[in-house]
């Protein structure tokens, strides 16, 4: 089998590539992802996209429409939940059907329906059935299955110790393994640390954030993100709400928000959210809330499609500067003026 | 103990039969304003969407009146809603209100809020016996007032005198929500029907036959859909709407098996064109849709307001529904800018449309 199967590079690409490459890597097929986002295809994607959704949606129909040809297969996974107790924003249960009625000439699509709170349901199920469909036997599946979560497991090992996704995800696409040496080398001039949270696909693509992860480099600070922070502390963070917060990437964000700002990790916390995303929108206000709370600079970068680099770049630089303010100017007089 | 709720259609009829019968004290937020809208745009976060800034705003106007207990509804879905109640917690402190929260969700009715309940009434002398006859009592009350609304749904196209209808409807629920016990309700519903018979009617018209679907705040209230059964009813359309408040408290408690146009039936119509449950209206709104399209409807209409993340998700779907069953789709995006125009000249549109189509086939 020698099938083509196509995977677009946005939405939970970022967070289950390497198993879904691996997986159908091993059952044979071969992996074809959309190229890195451009201004060209987040505008084809307005075109055939509802004007209700998010960019981020937009931007998946944008790769679905630079690939669609290209391939015998297009992967759009439906994820319901992707966590026993949680689950994902339904626009991801809705988008196998969202892009079959609006985008033309398809190809046929898999689209496995993960539902990780129930047994017949999880993402194991869920692949073997893909597996199925393809007509492979069950022992290659299964084989195929665990390969790829090892490398999964990997994967998130790697994002913990402090490897930078696009980086990971770049060599894991390249050569077919994740690199030796994942972490950057700490350089000595770097005098910030600034946390980043936000939707891993918002994050981790870098025309959507306008680059943001350069910039903070070139401003001589180190980046946090959410990936970092262990599920577990996670948790801890999140007890002293009364309520469980039942979106797993808001969940995420959220504790690894209340973690980075309780325990001073950071020296300023960015929250970049996209314009009508649900979740954010219910989570960034307690994120702020809190910030308010312990009094440590955070900014929340709202992102739409008319967001130009001007506006962007100018409030990176005023959160830059008060950052740094406050860090350098340690001693009581200011803290008194900044209290 | 001076609880208060936001409104929600006609529930604050339901709430008032309650609190006269069996207590607690209940402060129902005044009318849903533009000063409500104004409020609640004011202190919510700007990408909420719009129920939130709605439910915000009552909820601050009714902290103004002097309630100091806030009951509202939560969820463990994937919609919004269920988070509601932390964010606005998190805001109506901040702006410096004093206040106790009862969150109603599926997890904690038992565990705590019957014990509550039970507690509270124990203190006002008031016996199980006597609390679960207020809550039937309130209920057909409810059911008198939606039969009203439906009857008021048949007869605005025809009316003659326009506007006719909505006054004597405005009457008839004023004569409902005074009334103290059954007997009074058989009375007073006899002589509402017999107003509401009495209005004046053109029988000789064809008013066209339309269904409101969609999210549920945004279909059940008047306020915050500009009106539009009202408008709709006046340019002569016969509307039908899907959520009631009834018919979603008969869901969740699985009453409405046996119904004919339950919304179970219609999750389960919807399962061709969107496989797997995904929550909220969604699966609904586009099983009515075909539901009402078989039995031969001439215009659907879906209300969301902008940004619904399940909502937008049914809205790309009806438009291959709209294909396949012919049946002509308008959806609205609400957000608190829309304009009364804009609502009045995109609904004559479509119905001068649907009118034209029809008449098209008549040839």
């Amino acid at each position: 089998m020698s099938l083509r199967i196509g995977i677009p590079r946005a939405l939970l690409y970022y967070r289950y590539f390497p198993l879904w490459n691996t997986f159908f890597r091993e059952l044979g097929g071969q992996v074809v992802v959309s190229r890195p986002s451009t201004r060209r295809v987040l505008e084809e994607g307005f075109k055939y996209a509802d004007d209700d959704v998010c960019i981020p949606i937009k931007m998946i129909f944008g790769h679905v429409l630079s690939i669609k040809d290209k391939v015998d297969y297009l992967f759009v996974p439906r994820f319901l939940s992707d966590s026993k107790r949680g689950y994902c924003c339904p626009m991801l249960a809705g988008l196998p059907e969202m892009i079959k009625y609006s985008v033309p000439e398809l190809p046929p699509m898999l689209s496995p329906f993960v539902d990780e709170r129930y047994r017949g349901t999880r993402l194991s199920k869920a692949l073997s059935k893909v597996g199925r469909k393809l007509k492979v036997g069950p022992l290659r599946i299964r084989r195929a299955y665990a390969k790829a979560r090892g490398q999964h497991d990997q994967f998130q090992r790697l994002m913990r110790d402090g490897g930078s996704i696009p980086v990971l995800i770049n060599a894991f696409e390249a050569n077919g393994c994740f690199p030796e040496k994942p972490m950057a080398e700490k350089r000595e001039d770097e005098s910030l640390k600034i946390g980043v949270v936000g939707h891993p696909y918002s994050l981790h693509d870098s025309l959507f954030n306008f680059d943001l992860f350069r910039r903070l480099k070139e401003a001589k600070a180190s980046i946090y993100t959410q990936e970092r922070v262990h599920l577990r502390i996670i948790d801890y963070h999140l007890q002293g709400l009364k309520k469980d917060i039942y979106w797993t990437l808001g969940r995420e964000i959220l504790g690894a928000a209340f973690h980075l700002l309780d325990s001073k990790v950071v020296d300023g916390l960015i929250y970049v959210t996209c314009f009508s995303c649900g979740i954010d929108s219910m989570i960034e206000p307690l994120v702020g809330f809190r910030a308010k709370g312990t009094a440590s600079p955070y900014m929340a970068l709202m992102i739409d499609e008319h967001t130009g680099i001007g506006g962007l770049v100018t409030r990176l630089e005023a959160f830059l500067d008060t950052v740094r303010r406050r860090k350098f100017n340690t001693d009581d007089g200011h803290r008194k003026s900044w209290a | 103990m001076k609880i208060t709720v936001p409104h929600c259609g006609q529930m604050d009829i339901f709430i008032n039969a309650l609190c006269r019968r069996i207590g607690p004290e209940f402060i129902i937020p005044p009318k849903t304003s533009p000063r409500t809208l104004d409020l609640g745009i004011k202190y919510s976060p700007e990408s909420t969407c719009l129920p939130f800034k709605f439910i915000l705003g009552n909820f601050i106007e009714a902290l103004e009146k002097g309630a100091d207990t806030i009951c509202m509804i939560s969820d463990h879905g994937p919609c919004r809603v269920g988070m509601y109640d932390i964010v606005m917690q998190n805001i109506l402190t901040e702006m410096g209100y004093r206040f106790n929260w009862i969150t109603m969700d599926n997890n904690q009715i038992l565990r705590s809020h019957l014990l509550i309940f039970v507690r509270e009434q124990r203190k006002r002398g008031v016996s199980p016996l006597d609390a679960l006859r207020a809550l039937l009592f309130s209920w057909k009350k409810m059911k008198v007032c939606e039969e009203m609304e439906r009857l008021t749904h048949k007869t605005r196209p025809y009316e003659v005198n326009r506007g006719e209808t909505t006054r004597v409807y405005g009457e008839c629920l004023r004569l409902i929500d005074g009334v103290a016990n059954l007997r009074e309700l058989k009375i007073a519903r006899e002589d509402a029907l017999s107003r509401l018979a009495s209005i004046e009617q053109d029988r000789t018209r064809h008013p066209l036959k339309m269904l409101i679907t969609g999210e549920g705040y945004m279909v059940i209230n008047p306020h915050a859909n500009q009106d539009i059964e009202r408008r709709l009813g006046e340019m002569g359309v016969e509307v039908t709407r899907t959520m009631w408040f009834t018919s979603q408290i008969a869901h969740a408690t699985r009453l409405d098996h046996f119904k004919k146009r339950s919304k179970s039936k219609a999750i389960r119509a919807s399962k061709r064109y969107l496989p797997h449950n995904i929550g909220g209206e969604c699966n609904a709104s586009i099983g009515y849709a075909i539901l009402y399209a078989r039995e031969g409807y001439d215009g659907v209409i879906q209300l969301l307001p902008f940004g619904c993340i399940l909502e937008s998700v049914a809205k790309n779907i009806l438009r291959t529904v709209s294909r396949d069953y012919d049946i002509p789709i308008l959806t609205f995006s609400l957000t608190e800018n829309l304009s009364e125009t804009t609502i009045t000249t995109r609904l004559s549109a479509f119905v001068d449309l649907i009118q034209r189509k029809i008449k098209g086939k008549g040839k």
